[in-house]
């Protein structure tokens, strides 16, 4: 059977597979989230998360009700039905109540998605481009002092976690300097729509996280070089040598082509991190996307937008591999062949 | 070094004098005639002398003491990153015996570092000791990394080992859930069993933030595995009926320990990396102090446009920056311990030509 | 060089089309210069196919690389190579400029290598890179591309699904026929081959080479061959030129080289090289190494090995010596080589001596209880795609299906035939490596299997079972883990199953045995790891950890495959002398003819020849060498090129040259689609084996209709290649090669 069916499946199977696991978390696991909002609401009304949760005193069908709400889960229900409901609901893109914003999951995160997906898919483009052409100029100038510096620039910005990269971007870019905002999506006061100013302000606004992403991809440029000396010294370069082809012919077709090959498979097991790392990210740049939400949820114990955030997270993670999955197929002809190591 | 000293069987015989004539008789009547004119005396011999313990344990120390030692010691990059991780030790035990936990207002707020002896690092805005903080640290950070490592190695070696060698449906039970793993986004996964669990033994921290991290591990363990097993000294040792437990230790497993070093060093890192991220954004519960608590504290206070708190923000980055290069060096570095032609050179030998390996790099360009 | 004296001089060509004159391809490297081409002359003829023949390491395809000033870094080429164009001002290709030299390479001088797999950019197609090669030249790309197709089709193979595959699409044959169609898109002057078909089946080998006469003659072109292989180029040469330790040591033509080498290396060369034809008893393999680049011994190179050196060789580096007309070798004693290193071939039209060895052990010898027993042996392989397969059709490929095959003691039976035909899952499956998927493989009557799932009643255990059957591996070098010292590695079996020895016995023992297999001394031997032991040697620790726990029957798959030309024979050799002393039955794999005769005519063995998945014939060697029944016997023996120089490959006893997919396999008798006799029914009905005609029962058996008196083979219509029109190429995909190996 056709390999890209068999992705599609395994990407199928692990939204279904996330989707149980926080369904047994919500009803399971000790200090869960229906004995946590159970418990706030029988409870004194602290007020503590919003006014709705005040409604104490109301006998317990009320508030099996109210945890229907924010949970898509009935705690009376039996285990079948509320797994089922709660499948389905999921799936339907019912993901609750936020008890900390008292809006719809779904509102809060399908506004926040598309930021995110924003700021990582330039981050992601820029920082491979740019990986490609610094790790094909020091391929080329190999053993030069311009290798061993950009080597040794490498190897101590892969020591570095990115999010410190991100918290000196903002120290000196925003605060110090005053270059770029410090915070936020949009710039305010401008009319939202397709002019020139908004979109100047967006791009002004994501081009911190931007950067910060694209130093997190730098690290392609160390693996396009080892490609690319590992290509320069394959038979077909020799060969093609030989055949006298140009210069450029070689450098694009045979020697770029070749090299990108693994460090796409690389870009595809480092997508789940990149995704995990959008978390920090949007927290230090309060760049309101789906990980500022996450984080936003965790630390205020809002266990629906929690759990929303990240099986959102993961369904993102899963459509962004299934197409780099397929493109793959594009660039490499021998896709999909039994010896492929599947990425 | 992972491998245990104590592999050799311990066959405690100490005489063999009358072992068994366990060949049949050799029929070296007019056949062949051996290259060395004899017999097919070799099929039979024993020796004359019995190998004592001290033999046996003189080898062992041979060959997993002073070979990786004199490998290590002739490497700069290894020399380096021992340094950088004995220093850090060291830091952390004299911690523990010499330098007193820090309390609130024990000196003046905000102490520049390098100002006084008596707080080296500086102090913060509530009079703490930075240096004290800094160290104590260690410990603590020690105890995720490690615990964080071994769990990711120890479960992606296994799943791919296994996988990859059995096959058949453990193969793709494993395969499928190696692969779900891998889907999955790996800090979001640890925020929200953070705050489910909410860990307070660091030993419980550093195996929660490696939940998800074994699974590229074991992916790549097994393509490798699935090359290794069809490899005729692999086939070999089947045929002679070693039990799989042997093959697997003895002929499969040294190929796949460069690999495991660099990845072992790789996770280590990763948890340090997320254990710190995650304290910094206070879902880890804070029981101990340590660098992540510190950058969380700091940017609280918005050390990062205070010029006189900035060096509150700095320290833990240098701690973590540095203990992550003084890894990454070492990992690279120790993979030539597994390397037989390294191997053989530092081998306590004379007889074999040091030159061995470029007479060997000759020959294939010869070829070419 | 001085060519003052004519007697003392190189031949000259009339018409040369390259000049190489004092060639040298140095290496700088850490301890001195190493010289992998030393001083090197030699004419190429305008016109001629000119055979290079030399072993690994003696620097025959840097010579190669220098024809058209490609060595690769950091080598050096110094000296002259004179290129002369059909018309206009002749060159120093040394000299050149980049300019020049791309005008130089692929127009005129163009190059074949070894690996055609790796010698295609794998992410474009065959079109692309006849394209880029078209306009890199500026020729016109449409003539260009009509030009492609007539050579691929020559070539045997459909143009537009050549042109339109990528390189992994292609099989190893196929490819290696692309890159000589590449190779001649521009329609060069000279053509130098570096191994062309070294990673090729021998029936592809030879099918090629056929091929290559007409291409050359149809071409005008002037081919520069080199190889390892003597026999390979013998029918295809005008000349051969024999290469030692980086310098020629012998050049004539091909007949006199043959019959009358004037070199003592030449002549020890063609006594160690197994073949159809000469008397395996005199067969000699040369002792000692070819010498390191670095360090080449003073005088002669080769006088550590040569039986006749004496002072003057120790000191004085032979300048060559004409012999007559074209025929020079480089030796002070080129007049007694002949008598010193007499030729084994001389006697071969002595055929009594080959029929006289075997007589006296007969097939009545394999009468009593076997020790392996195949009954009806299939091993089918499911395709899967990958471990989440779910979806995958079982496309299963039948490896081996149902062969009868009974080893006894002391026996020895070589399995034959092309990669892909199953011969070493059958060998695998014949040691309990490999589990059938129907059938009975029976060790002295005991089920194999059935004792390793504890089925039924176990007269024999799994682990005696185990003991006794073993296997040494084709490539020396993955059969040792290159991260454990040849103790460890010999250890593992004695620890194993002789657990009361202790680390001293087992220590004595291995140096015995290293000792026994010429591995002196062998204290320095014991504690090596792989990388520091030769080919030859490697191969000798696995057959030691192989014996060391005293197996009756062993796998050898393509033993000696592996190994120069000259050693072959040696560890054959080892092996049968082995043989004699633990009475050990053999099973080798080969997929060489004359490795085959050599070892069975030797041990009075049977040779078994397998097509796509199944036994075609089995046979006493005389009979499957001298009277082969089936057409793919005859094929292969077709193939199998002889030390003669008026074997003429001649006319190709088969309609295809590819193989047909195993995964998909012609219906009926599954050779008909390549089969010269084939005919109608041969499509519809499977043959069985049967005695061959007019022999005694046991000496050969072949499934062919043919050896059936009365069958409908007789009165059906001959199938020919325009019946089979659909079926072109069949053997396009990379399923080809997949079953074996």
């Amino acid at each position: 059977m056709d390999w890209r069916v068999e992705r599609l499946t395994q990407g199928l199977l692990t939204v279904f597979l996330v989707i149980t696991l926080s369904f047994v978390i919500i009803r399971f696991m000790p200090g869960n989230p229906m004995d946590y909002i159970l418990a706030q609401m029988s409870g004194d009304a602290t007020g503590a998360t919003s006014g709705e949760g005040g409604a104490s005193g109301s006998d317990m069908e009320q508030q099996y009700e109210l945890v229907q709400a924010y949970l898509s889960m009935n705690p009376s229900d039996p285990l079948h039905v509320a797994y089922f409901d709660y499948m389905s609901n999921t799936l339907r893109g019912d993901l609750g109540q936020s008890i900390y914003y008292s809006r719809p999951v779904s509102d809060i995160l399908g506004r926040a998605m598309p930021w995110t997906l924003f700021v990582l898919s330039w981050g992601l483009a820029i920082g491979f481009v740019l990986g490609i052409i610094t790790g094909s100029l020091i391929a080329y100038w190999e053993g030069s002092k311009l290798d061993v510096g950009l080597t040794a620039y490498s190897v101590i910005m892969g020591s570095i976690p990115y999010y410190v990269l991100a918290l000196l971007l903002i120290v000196y870019m925003a605060y110090r300097w005053q270059i770029f905002p410090t915070n936020g999506r949009v710039p305010e006061g401008v009319t939202a729509g397709l002019n020139w100013p908004f979109i100047k302000g967006i791009i002004y606004h994501a081009s911190l996280p931007i950067a910060s992403t694209v130093v997190f991809s730098g690290i392609a440029s160390l693996s396009m070089r080892g490609n690319a000396i590992r290509v320069l010294g394959e038979d077909y370069l020799r060969v093609a040598r030989l055949r006298g082809l140009s210069d450029g012919v070689i450098a694009t077709q045979y020697v770029a082509r070749n090299a990108i090959l693994p460090l796409y498979t690389g870009l595809m097991i480092s997508i789940g991190s990149l995704f995990g790392g959008s978390v920090i990210l949007e927290t230090i740049f309060r760049y309101r996307g789906m990980g500022y939400y996450l984080v936003q949820a965790a630390n205020a114990r809002d266990y629906p937008l929690m759990m929303g955030g990240f099986m959102l997270l993961t369904i993102c993670v899963v459509i962004a591999l299934f197409i780099t999955d397929l493109t793959y197929g594009l660039i490499d002809p021998r896709a999909g062949d039994e010896n492929r190591e599947a990425f | 070094m992972t491998e245990k000293p104590t592999d050799r069987r311990a066959d405690d015989k100490e005489s063999s004098d009358d072992v068994e004539e366990v060949f049949g008789e050799p029929t070296a009547a007019d056949g062949g005639t051996p290259i060395d004119g004899g017999t097919a005396a070799p099929f039979r011999t024993t020796s004359d002398v019995s190998e004592s313990r001290t033999d046996r344990y003189r080898r062992i120390f041979r060959n997993y003491v002073v070979t990786p030692f004199s490998i290590v010691r002739n490497d700069k990059r290894a020399l380096i990153g021992i340094t950088i991780l004995t220093i850090y030790s060291l830091a952390g035990l004299a911690a523990i015996f010499f330098v007193e936990p820090t309390e609130s207002f024990e000196g003046q707020p905000y102490v520049q570092p390098f100002e006084t002896w008596e707080f080296p690092f500086g102090t913060n805005q509530m009079g703490h000791d930075l240096f004290s903080q800094t160290v104590h640290s260690v410990v603590p950070i020690f105890q995720m990394m490690i615990a964080g490592a071994l769990f990711t190695v120890i479960v992606g070696t296994t799943i791919g080992v296994v996988s990859g060698y059995k096959g058949g449906l453990a193969d793709r039970v494993l395969s499928t859930l190696t692969d779900v793993f891998i889907n999955l986004p790996g800090l979001p996964l640890v925020i929200v069993l953070a705050v489910l669990f909410n860990p307070e033994n660091e030993v419980m921290v550093g195996i929660l933030l490696s939940v998800a991290a074994w699974a590229g591990l074991a992916r790549s363990i097994r393509s490798q595995v699935l090359t290794l097993r069809e490899e005729s000294f692999v086939e070999a040792a089947r045929a002679m009926d070693i039990p799989t437990s042997l093959i697997l230790y003895k002929e499969v497993l040294p190929h796949l320990m460069p690999y495991v070093m660099v990845n072992t060093a790789n996770a280590a890192r990763g948890v340090i990396f997320s254990a710190v991220g995650l304290y910094f954004l206070g879902i880890l519960p804070f029981t101990s102090n340590n660098w992540g608590v510190m950058l969380n504290q700091a940017y609280e206070v918005d050390a990062y446009f205070r010029p006189i708190a900035f060096h509150w923000l700095i320290i833990p980055v240098v701690a973590i920056t540095v203990l992550s290069i003084g890894l990454i060096l070492l990992a690279q570095s120790l993979d030539r311990v597994f390397n037989p032609r390294v191997r053989a050179r530092h081998a306590d030998r004379a007889d074999i030509d040091p030159e061995e390996e470029e007479g060997d790099a000759t020959m294939t360009m010869g070829q070419v | 060089m001085t060519a003052a004296d004519p007697d003392r001089s190189m031949p000259r060509a009339d018409d040369p089309i390259a000049e190489v004159r004092n060639l040298t391809v140095a290496f700088e490297m850490d301890r001195g210069q190493s010289r992998v081409v030393d001083d090197l002359s030699v004419d190429i003829e305008r016109g001629e196919i000119l055979g290079v023949v030399g072993e690994s390491g003696s620097g025959k395809s840097m010579f190669a690389s220098s024809l058209m000033d490609a060595v690769v870094e950091p080598g050096v080429a110094s000296g002259d190579v004179t290129y002369h164009p059909p018309s206009g001002e002749s060159v120093d290709v040394l000299e050149l400029s980049k300019g020049e030299l791309q005008e130089l390479r692929w127009e005129e001088v163009a190059m074949v290598f070894q690996g055609a797999m790796s010698s295609f950019n794998p992410v474009r197609t065959i079109r692309d890179h006849f394209v880029e090669t078209l306009s890199a030249h500026d020729y016109n790309v449409s003539d260009g591309l009509e030009r492609a197709r007539e050579l691929i089709s020559d070539l045997y193979m459909d143009p537009e699904r050549v042109l339109s595959s990528y390189p992994h699409e292609l099989s190893g044959g196929m490819s290696q026929r692309v890159l000589i169609a590449l190779s001649l898109i521009l329609d060069p002057e000279l053509l130098v081959m570096d191994e062309p078909t070294a990673a090729l089946d021998l029936l592809m080998q030879r099918s090629i080479i056929s091929l290559l006469d007409g291409i050359q003659e149809k071409h005008d072109l002037s081919i520069v061959f080199i190889t390892h292989d003597l026999p390979l180029v013998a029918g295809l040469a005008d000349r051969i030129a024999v290469m030692y330790a980086f310098e020629m040591v012998e050049m004539g033509p091909t007949d006199e080289l043959l019959t009358d080498a004037a070199h003592p290396y030449t002549r020890a060369l063609l006594n160690s090289t197994p073949n159809l034809r000469a008397p395996i008893d005199r067969m000699r393999s040369i002792d000692g190494e070819s010498p390191d680049p670095v360090n080449i011994p003073s005088g002669c190179s080769y006088h550590p090995r040569c039986p006749m050196a004496d002072e003057q060789c120790r000191e004085v580096d032979p300048e060559p010596y004409r012999v007559d007309g074209d025929h020079a070798a480089n030796c002070h004693y080129w007049e007694e080589a002949a008598e010193a290193v007499p030729a084994v071939t001389e006697e071969f039209d002595d055929a009594g001596e080959m029929g006289a060895a075997a007589t006296e052990r007969t097939p009545e010898r394999r009468s009593g209880e076997p020790v392996l027993s195949m009954d009806d042996v299939e091993v089918y392989f499911e395709q899967e795609s990958s471990a989440f397969s779910l979806f995958s059709d079982p496309d299963d490929v039948k490896a081996v299906d149902g062969i009868d095959l009974d080893v006894y003691d002391e026996d020895v039976v070589v399995l034959v035939g092309e990669s892909g035909c199953g011969k070493t899952t059958l060998g695998k499956t014949a040691i309990g490596l490999q589990r059938p998927t129907g059938g009975v493989v029976e060790y002295r009557g005991q089920d194999v299997w059935q004792a390793r799932d504890l089925v039924g009643d176990i007269d024999i255990p799994y682990e005696e079972i185990r003991q006794s059957l073993q296997i040494i591996h084709q490539d020396p070098g993955s059969a040792l883990n290159t991260h454990r010292r040849v103790r460890a590695v010999l250890e593992t079996p004695l620890k194993r199953w002789y657990p009361e020895l202790d680390g001293n016995d087992r220590r004595e023992r291995i140096l015995g045995m290293l000792e026994y297999v010429g591995m002196t001394p062998p204290e320095d031997y014991i504690d090596r790891y792989p990388f520091q032991l030769s080919g030859g040697e490697m191969q000798r620790i696995a057959l030691i950890r192989a014996l060391l726990i005293n197996p009756e029957l062993i796998l050898a798959d393509e033993a000696v495959s592996a190994l120069d030309v000259s050693l072959r024979v040696e560890m054959m050799d080892l092996l049968l002398e082995l043989q004699d002393t633990f009475d050990t039955s053999y099973l080798f794999i080969s997929h060489n003819l004359a490795n085959a005769r050599y070892i069975t005519e030797k041990a009075d063995g049977r040779i078994g020849v397998m097509y796509l998945g199944e036994l075609v014939e089995i046979g006493s060697p005389e009979r499957i060498i001298n009277d082969p029944k089936h057409p793919y016997t005859q094929a292969l023996r077709w193939a199998t090129p002889e030390l003669d120089p008026d074997d003429d490959p001649g006319e190709r006893p088969m309609r295809k040259i590819d193989i047909p997919d195993a995964a998909n396999p012609p219906s009926g008798c599954r050779y008909h689609t390549r089969c010269p006799e084939a005919r109608e029914a041969c499509r519809h009905q499977r043959p069985e084996l049967v005695e061959a005609e007019g022999e005694e029962p046991g000496y050969q058996q072949a499934a062919c209709f043919r050896e059936y008196e009365d069958h409908e083979y007789w009165d059906s219509e001959p199938i020919t290649d325009e019946d089979d029109a659909d079926s072109v190429d069949s053997g396009t995909g990379p399923g080809t090669a997949e079953a074996d190996d």
